[in-house]
Formats: structure tokens, C-alpha cells, sequence
């Protein structure tokens, strides 16, 4: 069995940049491009990070029935993340997907509102950008940023130098400290964790999940 | 810090579904010794692994139906390896001349966050035991020799009394669907440890 506890894991950031006035999804998508190649970043592949939903069924207490969401990211092909919105997580290998399936009349998935989020990788120095365009149901729906600075898994450490590398490409849309960090028991100087990132990219799917459908006109 | 490029074609842990064929008996524990020794002889020739792990089993109660069940199982010996979560179907009904047991089997590693997972997903535990013992390897075949030891205190690995006289013994293989020359191996295998222990195919729904 593959051991997927040992996530070498580093301080990433995930933001949500709206789309620029005027233009599309993909326009937005390349002139941020653009602006990383500027700065000297060069690309490196491609990612994927997605997240579907299984609705728990025949709830007997009445009480709102729980959403469980598993999510994949390439950075770690033969794990699978489960989540509970603000409740604990598991990671596991990719077999959970198939416990899924074997589970399907006890949780139900909502193939409707899966998410994922496609885009190239970017790497400069000892940073990693992902930019992806986040879909839902085929249809474009907003930007993730993800930010990664390899050299560093304690966020207390590293954020302000990851703000001033955010803000080189992103100005204003440069994100605030992410609160799964500030959230924490031990607070900033925890160690993080692969779920740090994977809640980052639910909460992010979940504003995608209630904004509008885009349009072609990129007006929001 | 060269990291090579990422794919969009995900690789996955492998989607077949994977069967379990087991035989099972016991051997009392004045007999062990000459078990252990018979198996020195007949397995592949390396140190039999120790093991000592602690074995939780939840349940899932739903609408209709019987509940879902759940082993997860943790190592005593490895605090930092991680969980094992293994869901086993029913038994395949089918040729009764086939030699060994035959079950749908999934295998998932977890992070030590599961019996809490589990819990939120709404599985609840039903029993626990301790069990250890060594596990040896012929190829394919495993043959695992386990002590059952009854947890007294809920949660408490350390307050434990064995659960009978006699250790366990089990011969089982992983194994794609549809290979049944699988059990004929394990059959000509189980013979070879008799009269010291008989392993057989043994029907779970006689023991519910």
C-alpha cells in the first residue's frame, strides 16, 4: 500500500482572483500568465485540483444531512482528500474512491456539483504558482490562484515574504492570511497540511458554487 | 527543487476490483511452535514479521438493509504508519468446489484522523480487539498466525485478555476477479500444514 501520510507539504496560499473588467475568463487567465513570465517564472506542466460531493441519505434524526466532499489534486496523484465543511478531514489512497462507490447507497454523490479547477504550473525560484480556471458542469466559472513557497511549512515564517511575492502579480487581488492557518490551536507556527490547502480550494469551490454562471462578457 | 511537470491524466491506485480468497482454522497455543516452525520451513525464506495491531470494527446502520461494515485496523508496533481501512462484500456464491472463500475486498490507507472521520460520517464502532502474532509470505499467498486478544477497556490497548486457547490461522490471497487457479494453489498449500493445523473455507454467515 502506498503511504500517503508522508506529505512532504509546504506553505500554500489558494485565492480566487476576479475576472478583469471587460474581459473573459481566459483573457484574465493569460495576461496573468503573462505577468509570471515577465517576472521570470517559467512554466512547468500542468495541475488539476477537483472536489465532488457526496450527500449522506436516509438521515433518521432529522437533522441537516452532512456534506462530504473528496477532492484530488495532481501534486498527489494516488491520494484522495475527504472533507467535512468545518469538520475533520482524512487523507487516504485513491482506493477511497472505490470504498465511495461501494458505499453509494449511504452516500449519495452529487455529480452535478463537482468542481475542478485546470490550469498551468509556474515556477519561480523556490515558488509555485498554479493558475487555474475553476468549472463547474463544463462551464468557466472564476480564477484560482495557488501559491506555494516550497522552502517553508510554517506559515508564521514565511507569509510576509508570500504576500510580496503575491502582490509582484496579483496587486490588489493579493489575498489576506489564509484562515485555516490563523484558525489552528497552535495558531500560525503549526506545522501545515495537505488539508490546509485542500480547505483553502473547498472554500474557494464553495463561493464558486453560489456565484452566477460567467458570461461571455466576463461581467460578474 | 526541480520538480518534473504534472500530467492531466491522473493516476490512479488502480480501480479493479480486488477479491480476497481466504481459508481459515486454528492451532492450540501448545501446538504453535511446531506451526511456526513447519512455516519457517514451507514460506519464502525471510524473518516472519511480527505484528501487533489493534482492530476496530464500525458499523453503519442505514434505512434498509443490513449495516455497512468497516474494519480499521492500526499497527501497536508502527504508532506512525498509517491506518488501514479494509471493506470486505459478501462472500461470492457460486462454484461449491471452489476450495477457498471468496470476497469483494478494498484495501484504503488513511491518515490517523479516521475513527474520527468515521464517526462524522455516521459510522459507530461495534467491537474492538487486539491482535497479534507473525505473517508469513510463499509468493502470493500470506499466511497470518494471530492471538485475538479481547480489549477490556473501551479504547485501552494496553488492558487486554486473550480471547481463547488457541491462535488463528489464516492463508489468503489478493487477488484480480476470475483467476481461480488461485484457490488451487491455496489449497495445495493448506495441505502441507496438515494435520498440524486444518484450514478450511469457512461460511461468515454461520458465525452472525
Amino acid at each position: 500500500m502506498v503511504c500517503v501520510c508522508v506529505c512532504v507539504c509546504v506553505c500554500v496560499s489558494v485565492c480566487q482572483v476576479p475576472v478583469a473588467e471587460g474581459k473573459s475568463v481566459q483573457q484574465t487567465v493569460d495576461m496573468l500568465h503573462k505577468k509570471l513570465e515577465q517576472l521570470g517564472a517559467v512554466k512547468q506542466g500542468n495541475f488539476w485540483v477537483d472536489c465532488e460531493t457526496y450527500q449522506a441519505t436516509g438521515n433518521a434524526t432529522g437533522q441537516p444531512t452532512k456534506l462530504l466532499y473528496v477532492m484530488h489534486n495532481s501534486e498527489t496523484p494516488l491520494s484522495s482528500m475527504a472533507l467535512f465543511e468545518g469538520g475533520p478531514g482524512l487523507t487516504a489512497d485513491a482506493n477511497f474512491d472505490v470504498l465511495m462507490v461501494k458505499l453509494k447507497s449511504h452516500f449519495q454523490n452529487a455529480k452535478g456539483h463537482k468542481v475542478e479547477s485546470r490550469g498551468t504550473r509556474y515556477r519561480y525560484c523556490d515558488f509555485l504558482v498554479k493558475i487555474g480556471t475553476v468549472a463547474m458542469s463544463s462551464s468557466a466559472r472564476g480564477i484560482s490562484v495557488e501559491v506555494e513557497y516550497c522552502a517553508c511549512v510554517i506559515p508564521g515564517d514565511c507569509w510576509n515574504l508570500m504576500k510580496e511575492f503575491m502582490q509582484s502579480f496579483l496587486g490588489s487581488s493579493t489575498p489576506e492570511l489564509p484562515a485555516v492557518f490563523t484558525s489552528k490551536a497552535e495558531g500560525l507556527y503549526a506545522p501545515v497540511d495537505c488539508m490546509d490547502t485542500m480547505s483553502q480550494y473547498l472554500e474557494l469551490f464553495g463561493k464558486v458554487r453560489k456565484q452566477q454562471v460567467l458570461a461571455g462578457s466576463g461581467v460578474r | 527543487m526541480e520538480a518534473p511537470p504534472v500530467t492531466v491524466m491522473p493516476v490512479t491506485g488502480g480501480t479493479i476490483n480486488m477479491m480476497e480468497y481466504l481459508l481459515q482454522g486454528s492451532v492450540l497455543d501448545q501446538s504453535m511452535e511446531s506451526l511456526l516452525h513447519r512455516l519457517r520451513g514451507l514460506c519464502d525464506n525471510m524473518e516472519p514479521e511480527s505484528f501487533a495491531d489493534h482492530e476496530l470494527v464500525y458499523l453503519l446502520k442505514g434505512q434498509q438493509g443490513n449495516p455497512f461494515m468497516l474494519r480499521a485496523r492500526r499497527s501497536l508496533l508502527h504508532p506512525t504508519a498509517p491506518w488501514h481501512l479494509r471493506y470486505l462484500g459478501q462472500p461470492e456464491v457460486g462454484d461449491k468446489s471452489r476450495h477457498a472463500l471468496v470476497r469483494n475486498c478494498v484495501d484504503v490507507a488513511a491518515s490517523h484522523s479516521l475513527p474520527e472521520f468515521l464517526n462524522e460520517m455516521g459510522f459507530r464502532m461495534d467491537h474492538e480487539f487486539v491482535a497479534k502474532g507473525q505473517v508469513f509470505r510463499k509468493g502470493a499467498m500470506k499466511v497470518v498466525v494471530s492471538k485475538l486478544l479481547r480489549v477490556l477497556a473501551t479504547g485501552n490497548t494496553e488492558n487486554t485478555e486473550p480471547l481463547s486457547l488457541s491462535y488463528l490461522v489464516e492463508l489468503s490471497v489478493l487477488a484480480p476477479a476470475g483467476q481461480d487457479n488461485v484457490s488451487e494453489d491455496m489449497r495445495s498449500f493448506a495441505e502441507q500444514l496438515k494435520p498440524l493445523v486444518h484450514l478450511e473455507k469457512i461460511d461468515p454467515k454461520r458465525l452472525m
